[in-house]
């Protein structure tokens, strides 16, 4: 190989190169001209991806997309005064028994693939997510069978009572989906397919970054008057990078801001920030089991000594409630005048004494989730208080993982107080205080390891009755929220907002707490300029 | 030589299998002796006592640890590697999803590295002490030393932040994603772009190339260049380049065709092991850019304790280890045949 050869190769690579680059940027450049004029698109910058996009299995935060690709039978709308809203059901009734409900269905909907829906269509829907049995497949535990009756109904047989209209509303295990799809359809779903009747579906997914939603041209509700054709949920795992998209306009909507650089664009007009009530609550669950947390005066001690206004002030800097008792306000279910404990280190003193312990002089483990900050604060803010009351508070940071299976082995061996947030799957008061205080056989959730028959009754008959007889199960749940907090059994610590960032020019935009950090892009739009 | 070659990579193949084996096993020990519900992770926090035993038997979870050993290597062996208890998806089908993500930046990083690092390694011998080689042994001390995360946070700053000239993350922009949709055939972005003649995606998903490229190509950077600098000078002091320079043949020639040849192997070998390595670990890199990739989906895989995806992802990452390895060795033999295949 001679020098001259190599150099000519050299400099024909060079020519060539040239040539590509210029090829590809003419044709860049003359596509872009030829592109689509540009139609009007959502962005939600959101926190983490969508581990499962299967309808019946999704039981994370996948209903912020579901939500706008599905539907339910029925629609909750904390807002109106009968939240339980006809949607792909018009009307039901149930039979005096609470055991037979009968949905009427929706006439004219079809699924985004044209099959029709109807009550084949709603019996294949539930019956599959039953079958597969995952996520939030457990609020159907009452259902016996599902029968089409005729084409456009429905009818559900319980084996014992439940409030089904609130199930069939829930953002997990109630969408309705085509009969169309393949069979082992979740490999499917997870590769950006979708099987609803909502305004939007799947156009696109690159799974952990971007998926892309386009409008179904043949929704049901039509699309006249201003909406978006296109809906893009990007995953931002860093907060200032989401606050930064909001800012400049990249993205449109987005939430989980931490509140001190929420401060930061509280004062830009192009920006909003909206705090609306969440159905979620922090909880701090007292070991009812082990000493010294066994003596519920113990207990009520501990629970005078927290510092709720603190955590609300200086933590959350507003954007949250004192809970009063386990049902986060705003929701059905939770009432403002059951008793509160306040923070009172007299009040509590006076109970240590009762209890035997003059002078505190015990120690007690908290544990909390590793990396929530939120956390961590409460627990410090506590530890202060109770150090007060000469109560040495251990605090240990773990893993959810690991919390949750220390609380989950010997309670005489577990951590007296866990921290940890609660909400609900469909919007029901018995969600929190079935999970969190109902007697268990293996301890799931009720890390109080609270066991009182009075309670587990009223509760079990207050949900057979929610169907049927919705204000006495109320009050039935209000006397059992009134036991537990008595009990001290908790606690209950704040009730959360969630606070959305987004576009100025938005329009309509309104949270339902009902259908968690969800976003139903079809009721908004927005304005030019 | 021909068969020589064959019965070597026959030989390795073999002992690559008890490799993977113990690989396997020591992986399902471990995974399964961390304390976790597994069945709880599938079915989810709230589900009921009849579905959790449900989940138990779907999951094979009640059978001896042993049986279900061997089953999951019958099933690694007929494509069927687990479910991921989290997705409820195919784990086979997640990783050959993530991996072209990965794959597309780190064949990009080390071209780059290649690029850069070996004409620097070879300036910075030829021209020992001086003013090029110091600046050329200090980029390759920094290459190796600057976290490579903090550098991808600056090169953001700078080229999304201050001179908005390139993405600051992802593999497509909002608008192209919408309008010029990138069909999926490789799972390569540019790739497929190209292949569909669609060149607003090729620009656009090169342009998103860049950053994440450019970040995890500084750590082989400075390995080549060191690399190639020491194996070149002592290449240089070999008597054979004494003869050709005593033969009169032009120094260019010598330094590119004589002695890199020689020098290179080495600088190969480590080329490879470190783009073996960075399929799993451009974790750090993967996140910063929003990348989706392996490196994420391991990372989620161990938060969670999804032990299939765990399990998926290790025996990925040995396979691809030691096929790089294979590979690498196969190709010494051919660049310098005085390498031995025993």
């Amino acid at each position: 190989m001679s020098l001259k050869s190599s150099r000519t190769k050299l400099y024909a690579a060079v020519v060539i190169a040239i040539i590509a680059i210029a090829a590809i940027g003419g044709f860049y450049y003359y596509q872009l001209s030829q592109g689509p004029p540009v139609k009007p698109i959502a962005v939600y910058s959101y926190v983490s991806d969508f581990p499962d996009l299967d309808p019946s299995s999704a039981f994370e935060d996948e209903q912020i997309v579901l939500a706008n690709t599905y539907e339910d039978l029925v629609y909750f709308d904390p807002s109106k005064e009968q939240p339980l809203q006809p949607w792909l059901a018009t009307s039901w009734d149930v039979s005096t028994d609470g055991l037979t409900w009968t949905f009427h269905l929706r006439t004219g909907v079809t699924f985004h693939d044209g099959t029709p829906f109807n009550a084949q269509a709603v019996k294949f829907s539930l019956e599959r997510t039953m079958t597969l049995g995952l996520g939030g497949a457990y609020i159907w535990d009452p259902v016996k069978a599902v029968n089409a009756v005729n084409d456009n109904t429905v009818e559900l047989l319980l084996k014992y009572p439940a409030p089904v209209p609130q199930m069939a509303s829930s953002q997990y295990a109630a969408w309705m989906m085509s009969p169309t799809i393949p069979t082992n359809a979740t490999d499917w779903f997870n590769q950006g397919h979708d099987a609803g009747t909502g305004p939007y579906m799947m156009q696109s997914y690159q799974k952990g970054t971007q998926l892309t939603l386009e409008k179904y041209p043949n929704y049901w509700r039509g699309w006249s008057g201003s909406h978006f054709e296109n809906i893009v949920f990007r995953v931002d795992r860093d907060p200032s990078v989401r606050l930064q998209a909001v800012q400049s306009g990249d993205a449109d909507f987005t939430l989980d801001i931490p509140v001190d650089l929420l401060s930061t664009v509280q004062s830009n007009p192009n920006v909003k920030v909206v705090d609306s009530k969440a159905y979620r609550n922090l909880v701090g669950m007292i070991n009812t089991v082990r000493a010294p947390t066994n003596s519920v005066l113990v207990r009520q001690a501990i629970s005078y000594a927290f510092p709720y206004q603190d955590v609300i002030d200086s933590v959350w800097r507003g954007h949250a409630r004192q809970s009063t008792g386990p049902v986060p306000s705003g929701m059905l279910g939770h009432f403002d005048d059951l008793t509160q404990y306040n923070l009172n280190l007299d009040k509590a003193r006076q109970l240590l004494v009762q209890a035997g312990y003059p002078n505190g002089g015990f120690s007690l483990t908290l544990t909390y989730t590793s990396g929530d900050e939120v956390e961590k604060a409460v627990a410090e803010l506590y530890k202060a208080q109770l150090a007060k009351l000469n109560i040495q508070l251990d605090i240990q940071e773990m893993t959810t993982r690991a919390k949750y299976a220390l609380a989950r082995g010997d309670p005489s061996q577990a951590q007296h107080i866990i921290l940890f947030y609660w909400w609900p799957t469909y919007i029901t008061a018995y969600d929190f205080l079935f999970n969190l205080f109902h007697s268990e056989k293996k301890h799931i959730f009720n890390f109080a390891y609270y066991n009182n028959p009075q309670y587990d009754k009223l509760i079990d008959d207050a949900s057979q009755l929610e169907g049927t007889n919705t204000p006495q199960a109320l009050q039935m749940y209000k006397q059992a929220q009134q036991i537990v907090v008595d009990d001290a059994a908790s606690l209950f610590i704040f009730d959360q907002d969630t606070t959305i960032v987004y576009n100025a020019r938005i329009q309509n935009f309104v949270d339902n707490p009902a259908y968690i950090e969800t976003i139903f892009f079809y009721n908004i739009w927005e304005t030019k300029g | 030589m021909q068969s020589g070659l064959a019965k070597y990579a026959a030989r390795r193949l073999v002992l690559a299998l008890f490799v993977l084996l113990a690989v396997v096993t020591f992986t399902f020990i471990v995974a399964r002796v961390v304390p976790s519900d597994p069945a709880e992770l599938y079915v989810g926090p709230k589900a009921t006592a009849a579905q959790r035993e449900r989940a138990q038997l779907e999951l094979g979870l009640n059978r001896p640890l042993y049986v279900q050993y061997f089953d999951y290597l019958r099933g690694l062996l007929t494509g069927n590697w687990g479910i991921s208890l989290k997705g409820h998806t195919s784990v086979l089908r997640d990783i050959l999803t993530y991996l072209p993500a990965t794959l597309e930046i780190i064949i990009l990083a080390n071209v780059i590295a290649v690029l850069v690092g070996i004409p620097l390694g070879v300036y910075s011998a030829v021209k020992k002490g001086s003013l090029l080689d110091q600046g050329g042994r200090l980029t390759a001390i920094a290459g190796v030393s600057i976290p490579s995360f903090w550098f991808a946070l600056l090169l953001q700053l700078l080229f999304f932040g201050t001179l908005h000239i390139l993405p600051l993350e992802g593999r497509l922009s909002v608008i192209v994603a919408i309008y010029y949709p990138v069909k999926t055939i490789t799972g390569f972005y540019t790739l497929d772009s190209l292949l569909t003649l669609n060149f607003v995606g090729f620009v656009d998903s090169l342009r998103h190339l860049i950053l994440p490229a450019i970040a995890l190509a500084t750590y082989p950077i400075g390995l080549i260049t060191r690399m190639t600098r020491s194996m070149m000078i002592e290449v240089l002091r070999e008597n054979y380049i004494r003869f050709a320079r005593a033969n009169g043949i032009i120094e260019r020639v010598i330094i590119f065709k004589h002695a890199l040849k020689n020098a290179i192997v080495p600088t190969l070998t480590v080329l490879g092991l470190s783009f073996a390595y960075s399929i799993t670990g451009a974790v750090l890199i993967e996140i910063i850019f929003g990348w989706p990739g392996l490196g994420t989906y391991t990372l989620n895989a161990i938060i969670e304790a999804d032990y299939p995806a765990i399990l998926g992802v290790t025996i990925f990452g040995t396979i691809f280890y030691i096929v790089i390895n294979l590979t690498l060795d196969i190709a010494q033999s051919y660049i310098d045949p005085r390498v031995r295949l025993t």
